[in-house]
């Protein structure tokens, strides 16, 4: 009988986690549905009141006019006088720049991480407090080194270039890259390399053929972390192109016109578009995801 | 074989890691490194093999300094604690790194393999993965990919320590068979000083970064030279009993709680002052009524089962003295009668903890 208070008491403690769960949940994913929901609205439905939650006369236009200039240059004729859409650069553009900018700094990113991380963790290169240094970068605002780079990169040419853009974002996530695969060769026992040296290898080949195989699922988890932050960059983005080069995040600001402000609907069916990748990728790391924000401090 | 040369070590401001550390092995010899935790024996290890750089002093190996060399130059196998296996590979393909990494030739590297396949019995193994092993397949590989290169030297870096008792038994007596078919040179770091006996040619007993004392299994075990040595080696551990000594002529009277009637040694020098009286738990002898000799009374406070003898812990002047009996002698709390065999007793000077006497027995051998 003593049993039957318990099993009273403890279904409604897990309602009520679960609701708080639910809450929590619906407060995370409404800017999702919001997006998701928007891309497909009606121009005359972008910004209603009341808003409207789902369309009820769904249209594909916004994702044309994101693809197709063609269409773009349709609709701005049509909403000529009322919205003024001065038609931008394409998307596949910015799609093409983005991929290739976040690729490259990503790999660059992976391999001098992995190089760094492989000194830290085996031959403690730079004595205890090299690693903190590397984290105390990423606790600037990045607000705060933009100026400095704006001014070094007009110097040095590299302003509005993709050579830029990827030193800046290779620079930017190195600190992330070092940290997590770090933690991911300290898992494995340095004895490994020992042995590969003593029967035979140079220092780096015995990392190679040692460590590398047991390590690959955590590169691999590190370098979708990091394209994920070099794809949803902004700021660096911004600040440091001027037309020639233009990002994924650019293109979304880009969807405005002169007298009414954002075309929500076209900037959501783009914000959407891009978040595919980026929603993919993060679903595909999720279990290494945690170490990654928590700078490889949680063990699995 | 392996010369090491006052090699010294130190890590930050403390006392070194290594202090002025001689040794060499001869070839063919195994000589176990032997001590506490700490002791600086990994230390040893880690700076033969070339993982760390020593402060001062050399390292040779066959005659030629190896101390500028890497790792990989240096002509060593080692064995690690947790064997360190490389899981991704198969075991043919653990056995064959070393080979791999010197270029030596595919038909070279088969003839070789199967050889040390044959002589480790790895035959079956060869094909499986390195992960799918048990701890004693592991060690075998283990030993093999050390061995597979013809190093001058194996080292071994306590491969036994994450095994239970009964694996540890067996792979001992595998161990030393294949060092002694080969005549294999080995330098065998432990803290297990049954490991060290049953297994060494000889034994370097190391402490706090210092060599104590470096000889045959008989001679640490007899003769050690100081209280740490005595205390180290020997299960049960060795008893030491607080004894007076009072110097006379032509040698020294020596009384304590297990010789109440002072006895007197000849040939001591004469000292004074407080000592301690080592002697091992079956050198002395347990009996229920006093015989001819009367023997000194003690109580019986604990006994320790070992099957085929007996450990009684018996209660002597406030402190416990171990000794060994034939199982059923006495309970706890009977009381026994001790009588010394003093011939057999060590001598320590309590301030120093150096043996001052060492037992006769080495002369009673010979």
């Amino acid at each position: 009988m003593p049993d039957l208070a318990a099993a009273r008491r403890r279904p409604a403690l897990t309602l009520l986690k679960r609701t708080a769960v639910l809450v929590a949940m619906a407060i995370s994913f409404f800017p999702i549905f919001w997006l998701f929901s928007t891309s497909f609205k009606p121009v005359d439905e972008w910004a209603s009141w009341p808003p409207v939650w789902v369309s009820r006369h769904p249209t594909l236009q916004n994702y044309r006019i994101v693809f197709f200039p063609e269409a773009a240059r349709t609709f701005a004729e049509a909403q000529k006088g009322s919205l003024d859409y001065k038609v931008s650069g394409s998307a596949w553009r910015a799609f093409g720049d983005s991929a290739l900018i976040a690729t490259a700094s990503t790999a660059l990113s992976v391999l001098f991480g992995t190089l760094a991380a492989w000194s830290i963790a085996r031959y403690r290169t730079g004595g205890a407090s090299l690693p903190l240094q590397f984290l105390s970068v990423r606790m600037f605002p990045p607000i705060a080194v933009v100026v400095p780079i704006v001014a070094m990169f007009s110097v040095l040419r590299l302003s509005d270039t993709y050579l830029g853009m990827i030193l800046a974002y290779t620079a930017f996530t190195l600190p992330f890259s070092v940290w997590m695969i770090r933690s991911f060769i300290e898992d494995v026992p340095a004895e490994l390399e020992g042995a590969a040296m003593v029967h035979g290898l140079g220092r780096f080949r015995a990392f190679l053929h040692a460590t590398m195989p047991l390590i690959w699922g955590g590169l691999l988890a590190t370098a979708l972390f990091i394209f994920i932050l070099n794809w949803s960059e902004f700021l660096f983005a911004l600040v440091l192109t001027s037309g020639k080069v233009i990002t994924v995040t650019l293109q979304v600001a880009n969807y405005v016109s002169a007298s009414s402000g954002k075309l929500y609907g076209v900037q959501a069916a783009m914000g959407a578009i891009s978040t595919l990748p980026v929603v993919l990728m993060g679903y595909l790391i999720q279990r290494h995801l945690v170490r990654g924000l928590t700078f490889g401090a949680v063990k699995r | 074989m392996l010369e090491l040369d006052s090699i010294t070590k130190r890590f930050g401001e403390a006392a070194p890691a290594l202090d002025a550390l001689s040794l060499r092995l001869a070839r063919g010899e195994f000589l176990s490194l032997l001590g506490p935790s700490g002791c600086g024996k990994s230390t040893t290890l880690a700076i033969i093999a070339g993982f760390l750089d020593p402060d001062a002093g050399r390292i040779r190996v066959d005659g030629r300094d190896v101390g500028e060399l890497p790792p990989r130059r240096r002509g060593l196998g080692l064995v690690f604690q947790d064997y360190a296996l490389f899981t991704s590979l198969s075991v043919r393909a653990n056995l064959a790194f070393g080979l791999e990494a010197q270029g030596v030739p595919r038909a070279e590297r088969r003839r070789r393999l199967e050889e040390l396949a044959r002589r480790l019995d790895l035959g079956g193994l060869l094909g499986r993965s390195a992960r799918s092993l048990n701890m004693s397949e592991m060690q075998r590989v283990a030993v093999g990919r050390a061995l597979i290169t013809r190093p001058a030297l194996l080292l071994l870096d306590e491969p036994m320590s994450n095994l239970d008792a009964h694996l540890r038994q067996r792979l001992r007596t595998e161990l030393k068979q294949i060092q002694a078919e080969l005549g294999q040179t080995v330098l065998y770091v432990t803290h297990d000083q049954a490991e060290a006996m049953s297994m060494s040619d000889r034994i370097a007993v190391m402490r706090g970064g210092r060599l104590q004392q470096v000889g045959t299994p008989e001679e640490i075990y007899h003769r050690p030279v100081n209280r740490f040595v005595a205390e180290f080696i020997g299960d049960p551990p060795i008893n030491l009993v607080p004894c007076t000594v009072r110097p006379g002529t032509g040698g020294a009277a020596v009384s304590s709680p297990l010789s109440p009637a002072s006895s007197f040694q000849p040939g001591l020098s004469p000292m004074q002052g407080e000592h301690l009286l080592a002697l091992r738990a079956h050198d002395i002898r347990a009996v229920r009524a006093p015989g001819g000799a009367a023997g000194v009374p003690a109580k019986v406070r604990f006994v320790e089962n070992l099957g085929a003898q007996h450990v009684l812990h018996v209660e002597l002047a406030g402190s416990l003295v171990r000794v060994v009996t034939t199982p059923g002698l006495a309970a706890e709390g009977d009381t026994l009668h001790l009588t010394a065999d003093l011939a057999q007793a060590h001598l320590i000077e309590a301030a120093t903890g150096e043996v001052v006497r060492a037992s006769g027995r080495r002369e009673l051998a010979a």
